[in-house]
């Protein structure tokens, strides 16, 4: 709402007309972000769309440039997306791509991708404005017989999606969406900001997509999954007191009405029981205060109550609430990354970073192409709730994180106080209900102290893994150094002797033999470290298996 | 001279044959070599330098070692060949040399030296092994330092090819005779009889006292040491001793530095130089200022040590430890000497030779008048 200037009248401006008039903060701020945000926004609905109904994604992507833009030095694109998700319900097809704020995952406190229902509608409005067309719309769900075909646009006016071109067909699949876009902007593959680092970021925390995409200037590409098991989607539970505000907890209290205090306490949070209260009374709790009913709390009682279970050490939330991408699916997408001489990949147990559930993932790996510059800083991958992040890297908790562990100690090269340098990749995933973004265009995530020590935790974890297989490495070449150094120096000192005191060549083999003999003993003392060395990754190995094992059982 | 050039090819064979014989029994070899340190020096004031005392340093063939054993081995080579022939080098030629030698000998290519430094650090090895000197192995330094001053002094030196040169310093003008580091071919004689020795250890200052006539009206040998004495330095001052038995004198700055590193090393020679100290010094050389009570008599200008100073602070720190662990030092005979150094820790003052020109600025014979008049009334340590 605004005041117009000079009038009396209060106008009631759309939603669709406020983001229309401010697509950049929402990722269209450039011509080449445009097309990246587009594809973002379409491939992550899919992929959402997937997993909530439990199906393997298989999503084909297509990027090509079909002329001149309208704007200055643009041309124009056409993205398209098909998924085999569940399809959309026909009536809900205006709503989705041409209504913003409509979305089913809205305020769920889920680790879904989306969040907002702004996306894909934002990306309809970017066409609409460039290309004059909408969304092209193509859908089926397992109830229709015919699938849906039409284009969307969006009725800025009125924040209102508006459908055209219906018609409906046969199309050979059960179930599925492909949306098409025709827009203005410049495609930019290479780079931090380029698509293909978009593509295997997120066939990385997807190791159970498979993905087919055509590029310009690319041969068709395929990445097949590598886990059959869909991450499953927590069950909404109740929030937990470590994770709100005061002001949140009495709000969550209005939705109990004329309860007892000790009930709402039990039935409105997770991780509270009997136990729980008792240790509140324990600690010094009035406990007739429990018994009231909360509609009478006063402002004051709820803020002790709030105080007082803050100072209690709960049991931290479910780790339910978050979804993981699990140590042994990354382990196996990392490798569909490039080829790899080894990796560590670190999963830790959920916690609790500034009242929120939070579960870091790391995978460091070292790529077998040294065609990268030594001095060259590592690669890294960022994600947030599985998204991968590609803009504004330096004040990002991420990279904050990595720069403040010592790589130097389990082998890698590493100026003071930066990135590790070489031919590695260092992907780290946070996954949250509710992460914190420094800006709004969601690019970087905000560097809490709290978020920074649990990410370098894990990033030690990793680094102590793989410091063991760069041990063997140095190991090895200090072997194949040592024999190198016995070929070539023997036959020359022995030689050099030899005409000194004018020996005879029969002192000379039996010379040379002894050389080798004393040499090859040293040799030997360091093949026997590299077995060891071999034996200990070997052992971190199977007790990785034994761990999976344990971890699998709990489950059952 | 304890090792001539004829041994070292004969040392050379025998430390060859011992290596090869290890080798044949498949045993592995160790060399040892003195440990040139403080630790390992002895001071005995009837021979006046310091010696070195048993303790050694291992050297084991093993796989990191080997490359360099073996490239020592070439270089001693490449030596052996000089010492053969007579030809000299300096470490940089060797240097040169052994590129060469490894460019026309493809199966060498593993010993290929990066930088000079690495076959300097050959050859001192080798000299180690061998417990010998460069100049044993036909390899020289520069000649610096020692430019000699006298009207008195006659050199005869005995060139390699067996001819005689006869050098009249008398005859050199403003000319210095200037020392070689091989002193051992050097004959000394006087034309009249010759009162002292004087070594400057400033190059200029010593030129300037020659130049107003120093040498002229003095019967006397003046010599500039240019800082720390080089090995042509320390070997011309013990000749001078040995075979002209005049009394020899050090003028220099007082300071920690000039004490330790420049005078003891002229006297008694150094930690590092152990084993060619017994040739390498003049234990005879005696100090004559500037003494601390110099200061006071002529009214000096010293000046207090700057922290900024780094040479001297180190050399003032040293100097704590020489009265401590220096055997030198700690010699009742040195009790003077050391003084002088417990003196500079107490005051943190310095004072330079140059200092002697206040005393009559307008008299350009000053700083000569005040040495001689030390040298008359025993004004030295
Ligand atoms: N490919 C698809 N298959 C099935 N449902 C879809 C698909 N794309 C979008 N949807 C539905 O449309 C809704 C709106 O999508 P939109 O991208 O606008 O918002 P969002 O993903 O919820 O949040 P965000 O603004 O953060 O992207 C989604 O919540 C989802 O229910
Ligand atoms: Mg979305």
């Amino acid at each position: 709402m605004a005041k117009q200037p000079g009038s009396n009248k209060i106008t009631t401006s759309s939603t669709a007309e406020y983001f229309s008039k401010n697509l950049q903060q929402v990722g269209f701020s450039s011509q080449t972000k445009a097309i990246l945000t587009t594809l973002k926004e379409a491939v992550d609905n899919a992929l959402d769309a997937c997993e909530e109904h439990g199906i393997l994604p298989e999503i084909s992507i297509l990027v090509e440039k079909v002329g001149q833009g309208s704007l200055k030095n643009s041309d124009q694109i056409r993205i398209r997306v098909e998924d085999n998700g569940p399809g959309i319900d026909p009536e809900d097809v205006p709503k989705v791509f041409g209504e913003y704020l409509a979305s089913s995952k809205f305020g769920r406190g889920r680790c879904s991708r989306g969040q907002q229902g702004i996306g894909i509608s934002a990306a309809t409005t970017w066409a609409q404005l460039t290309s004059a067309i909408g969304a092209r719309v193509t859908t089926k769900t397992k109830s229709m017989r015919k699938a849906l075909s039409c284009l969307v646009e969006v009725d800025i006016k009125h924040n209102r999606g508006v459908l055209k071109d219906r018609a409906m067909f046969d199309w050979d699949r059960a179930h599925g969406t492909a949306v098409e876009f025709v827009v203005d902007g410049r495609v930019q593959l290479n780079g931090e900001a380029g698509l293909l680092n978009y593509l295997s970021g997120t066939t990385l925390v997807n190791p159970h997509l498979t993905l087919t995409y055509k590029l310009p200037d690319f041969e068709p590409h395929r990445v097949d999954r590598v886990s059959t098991s869909i991450p499953e989607i927590p069950e909404a539970t109740e929030p937990h007191p470590h994770t709100m505000k005061l002001g949140e907890f009495i709000a969550h209290s209005h939705l109990f009405g004329r309860v007892k205090v000790n009930a709402w306490l039990k039935k409105g949070f997770s991780r509270v029981n009997e136990g729980t209260l008792k240790d509140l009374s324990q600690g010094g709790f009035p406990a007739s205060l429990l018994e009231k009913s909360v509609d009478s709390l006063g402002d004051t009682q709820f803020k002790n109550l709030f105080v007082a279970l803050q100072n209690l050490k709960l049991m931290a939330p479910s780790t339910k609430s978050v979804i993981s991408i699990g140590e042994e699916g990354f382990a196996k997408s990392i490798k569909r990354l490039g080829a790899i001489d080894f990796f560590a990949v670190v999963s830790r147990k959920p916690t609790i970073c500034d009242f929120k559930p939070v579960q870091i993932e790391v995978a460091v790996a070292r790529l077998e192409d040294r065609s990268v510059e030594a001095e060259s800083a590592a690669q890294v991958l960022r994600f947030a709730n599985r998204v991968p992040l590609q803009f504004d890297k330096s004040s990002c908790a991420i990279v904050h994180a990595i720069e403040s562990v010592n790589w130097r100690s389990y082998g890698i090269v590493q100026p003071k106080n930066a990135l590790p340098q070489g031919p590695y990749i260092v992907a780290v995933s946070v996954v949250s209900p509710f992460i914190k973004f420094k800006n709004a265009s969601k690019e970087t995530i905000d560097a809490s102290d709290e978020l920074v020590e649990e990410i370098r935790r894990a990033l030690i974890q990793a680094g102590q893994k793989l410091s063991k297989h760069i041990r063997r490495e140095v190991k090895a070449n200090e072997l194949e150094e040592k024999i190198r150094h016995i070929e070539q120096f023997c036959p020359i000192l022995v030689d050099g002797l030899c005409r000194i005191t004018e020996a005879s060549a029969a002192r000379r083999k039996k010379a040379e033999d002894g050389l080798v003999k004393i040499l090859g003993r040293d040799a030997h003392v360091t093949k026997t470290e590299l077995d060891e060395a071999h034996a200990v990754l070997e052992a971190q190995k199977s007790s990785i298996l034994a761990d999976e094992i344990i971890a699998e059982e709990v489950r059952d | 001279m304890p090792s001539t050039d004829q041994n070292i090819p004969k040392l050379s064979k025998e430390l060859c044959s011992r290596l090869l014989s290890d080798l044949e029994r498949a045993k592995r070899p160790v060399l040892y070599a003195t440990k040139c340190s403080l630790d390992n020096s002895i001071y005995n004031h009837r021979n006046g330098y310091l010696t070195p005392g048993p303790k050694k340093v291992a050297t084991e063939l093993n796989v990191s070692s080997v490359k360099k054993m073996a490239r020592a081995i070439f270089m001693l080579e490449v030596l052996l060949r000089n010492i053969d022939t007579g030809a000299v080098n300096t470490k940089r030629e060797l240097y040169y040399i052994s590129k060469g030698e490894i460019k026309h000998n493809p199966s060498l290519r593993a010993l290929d030296f990066a930088d000079q430094n690495e076959s300097d650090d050959i050859i001192d090895f080798i000299c180690e092994m061998l417990e010998c000197y460069r100049e044993e192995l036909n390899c020289y330094a520069n000649d610096r330092g020692g430019q000699t001053y006298s009207q008195q002094l006659v050199v005869t030196e005995t060139l390699p090819d067996g001819d005689k040169a006869v050098v009249d310093l008398s005859k050199l003008g403003t000319t210095p005779f200037q020392p070689k580091n091989r002193p051992q071919n050097l004959k000394l004689s006087a034309r009249k009889k010759i009162d002292f020795c004087l070594i400057v250890e400033s190059e200029g200052t010593a030129n300037t006292l020659v130049a107003n006539g120093f040498t002229k009206r003095h019967a006397s040998i003046l010599l500039g040491a240019q800082g720390v004495p080089s090995n042509a330095v320390r070997g011309w001052c013990k000749l001078i001793q040995d075979q002209l038995s005049v009394p020899l004198y050090f003028f220099g700055d007082l300071d920690a530095y000039t004490m330790q590193n420049i005078f003891r090393t002229l006297k008694a020679g150094s930690a590092a130089s152990l084993i060619r100290n017994s040739d390498y010094s003049a234990p005879d050389v005696r100090f004559l200022g500037v003494l601390p009570e110099d200061i006071k008599k002529y009214d000096l200008n010293d000046y207090p040590v700057k922290e900024n100073d780094a040479q001297e602070v180190r050399a003032l720190k040293k100097a704590h430890d020489a009265l401590k662990n220096d055997p030198f030092f700690q010699d009742k005979k040195n009790k003077g000497l050391a003084q002088i150094l417990r003196w500079l820790l107490e005051n943190k003052r310095r004072c330079e030779q140059q200092a002697f020109f206040t005393v009559d600025p307008r008299d350009p014979t000053m700083p000569e008048k005040i040495i001689v008049d030390k040298i008359k009334r025993g004004n030295f340590v």
